[in-house]
C-alpha cells in the first residue's frame, strides 16, 4: 500500500491507461497492413502490462507481478512468432 | 512527491506514442513512435511504483526487475516487427534507401 | 581490383574469418568463470521471482540453477572478453561501466521520449534508411548495440549484416542529415560503443 493521496491518482492513472489503450485500437481495426495490426497489439499488451501492475498496488495483491510477467514473456514470444510469419508466411 | 512527477511523466509520454501510432504516415515511423514511447513511459510509470509502494524489498525489486525485461524486450520485438515488414514488401515511404535498392 | 574467382572469394573469406575467430579466442574467459558468472546471474532471477524462504529452498535453488549454467555456459557469457582477476574484472564491471552506461542511457530515452513528442505535434519527418559500419563483431554486444540505436533519439535498426570481418547495421532515421556512412555513423552511434567495446569485442 502506498500513501493515500497517491492510491487516489493510481486509480484515475488505471483509467487513463484504458484510454489509451482504446486509442491504440483504432490502428488493430482499421490498419491498412498486417504489419500496423501486429504493432498496435504489441503496444495494447505493453499497456495492458502496465496496468496489471498499477492495479496491484490498487488492490493491495501483489501476486499480480507474477501475471505481468508472465503476460510480458508470452508477448515476447508471440511477437516473434508473428514477426517470423511476417517474413516467411504470405 | 517525485513518484508524482514520474507517473506524470510517463502517462503523458504513453498517450504521446498511442496518438503517434495513430498520425504518423507508415509502419516504420509508427514503430518509432511506439518502441521508444512505450519503453519509456512504462519504465517511468514501474520506477514510480517502486519507489512509492510500502511493502517489503522484494516487492520493490520485483517492479524493477520488470522495468528492465520491458527494456529488453520491446526494442528487440520491434526491429524484428520491421525486418519482417520489410521482408513481406511493405514500401516504406522514405527520400533514401539503402536496404533494398543496393547503391544509390 | 580484378575479377576474382567466386570460390577463391569464398575462401578467402573464410580465411580472413577464421584468423579473426581466432585471434579473439585468446582472450576468452576461461570455463569455470563463465559458469560462476551464469550461476550468479541465474540466482539472482530465481531469487528475485520467486522470493527466499527456508534453507530448503535455498538449497534446490542453488544446486538447480548450478546445473543449468554448467550445461549452458556458452550461452550467456560467450562473447565477454578481458583479462585479469574475476573480483577485479566483475567488480570493475558492476560498480563502474554499467552505472555510466545506465545514466546515459536515461537522458537518451528521455530526450528521445520529448523529441517523438514534438514530431507527433508538428509531423516534420523526413525518414531515411542508411548503412552504418559498427566496430563490433559478437553476437551480444551487436544485440546490445542495436538495442541502444533503437532507444536513442530519431534512430531504429532493421536489420544487421555481417560479411568480411565487418558488420554493418541499417538504420531507419527519422530526419536523415547525411548520407555519408561515417559521419552517419558518428552521430548515430555517438559513444555508446566506446562503452561496449570495454567488455564485448
Amino acid at each position: 500500500m502506498a500513501e493515500e493521496n497517491f492510491l487516489v491518482t493510481l486509480r484515475y492513472a488505471v483509467w487513463f491507461l484504458v484510454f489509451t489503450a482504446a486509442v491504440v485500437s483504432y490502428r488493430v481495426v482499421f490498419g491498412p497492413t498486417l504489419a500496423d495490426r501486429v504493432v498496435a497489439l504489441n503496444t495494447a499488451t505493453t499497456k495492458v502490462v502496465v496496468m496489471v501492475a498499477v492495479l496491484s498496488v490498487v488492490l493491495d495483491a501483489y501476486y499480480l507481478l507474477d501475471v505481468a510477467i508472465v503476460l510480458l514473456m508470452v508477448n515476447a514470444v508471440g511477437g516473434l512468432i508473428i514477426a517470423k510469419y511476417l517474413e516467411v508466411g504470405r | 512527491m517525485i513518484e508524482f512527477v514520474l507517473l506524470a511523466f510517463g502517462l503523458f509520454i504513453m498517450l504521446f506514442g498511442a496518438l503517434g501510432l495513430v498520425r504518423f504516415p507508415d509502419v516504420y515511423t509508427r514503430l518509432h513512435a511506439t518502441s521508444k514511447c512505450d519503453t519509456g513511459g512504462a519504465m517511468s510509470i514501474l520506477l514510480a511504483l517502486a519507489v512509492s509502494v510500502n511493502a517489503p524489498l522484494l516487492i520493490r525489486l520485483k517492479f524493477v526487475l520488470l522495468a528492465f525485461l520491458i527494456a529488453l524486450i520491446n526494442p528487440m520485438l520491434s526491429h524484428a516487427i520491421a525486418r519482417g515488414a520489410y521482408k513481406r514488401g511493405i514500401k516504406p515511404k522514405v527520400v533514401v534507401d539503402m536496404y533494398g535498392g543496393g547503391n544509390p | 581490383m580484378g575479377r576474382v574467382h567466386f570460390y577463391l572469394k569464398e575462401r578467402i573469406e573464410d580465411v580472413k574469418r577464421r584468423v579473426l575467430y581466432e585471434s579473439y579466442e585468446a582472450m576468452k574467459l576461461p570455463p569455470w568463470e563463465r559458469v560462476a558468472i551464469t550461476w550468479v546471474v541465474l540466482f539472482t532471477f530465481w531469487l528475485l521471482v520467486a522470493g527466499w524462504g527456508d534453507a530448503v529452498h535455498l538449497l534446490i535453488a542453488a544446486a538447480v540453477t548450478l546445473l543449468i549454467a554448467v550445461i549452458m555456459r556458452d550461452m550467456l557469457t560467450e562473447d565477454i572478453r578481458g583479462r585479469g582477476h574475476l573480483l577485479v574484472k566483475s567488480l570493475h564491471i558492476f560498480l563502474f561501466v554499467v552505472p555510466q552506461y545506465l545514466f546515459i542511457m536515461a537522458f537518451r530515452l528521455i530526450e528521445s521520449n520529448l523529441r517523438v513528442v514534438r514530431n507527433v505535434i508538428l509531423l516534420d519527418i523526413t525518414p531515411g534508411i542508411v548503412k552504418i559500419e559498427a566496430d563490433l563483431y559478437s553476437d551480444t554486444g551487436l544485440t546490445i548495440l542495436a538495442n541502444s540505436i533503437t532507444l536513442t533519439p530519431g534512430t531504429l535498426t532493421l536489420d544487421v549484416e555481417k560479411k568480411l570481418g565487418k558488420a554493418y547495421l541499417y538504420v531507419h532515421w527519422i530526419n536523415v542529415e547525411t548520407l555519408d556512412g561515417e559521419r552517419a555513423g558518428r552521430i548515430i552511434k555517438g559513444d555508446l560503443e566506446e562503452w561496449l567495446k570495454k567488455i564485448f569485442w
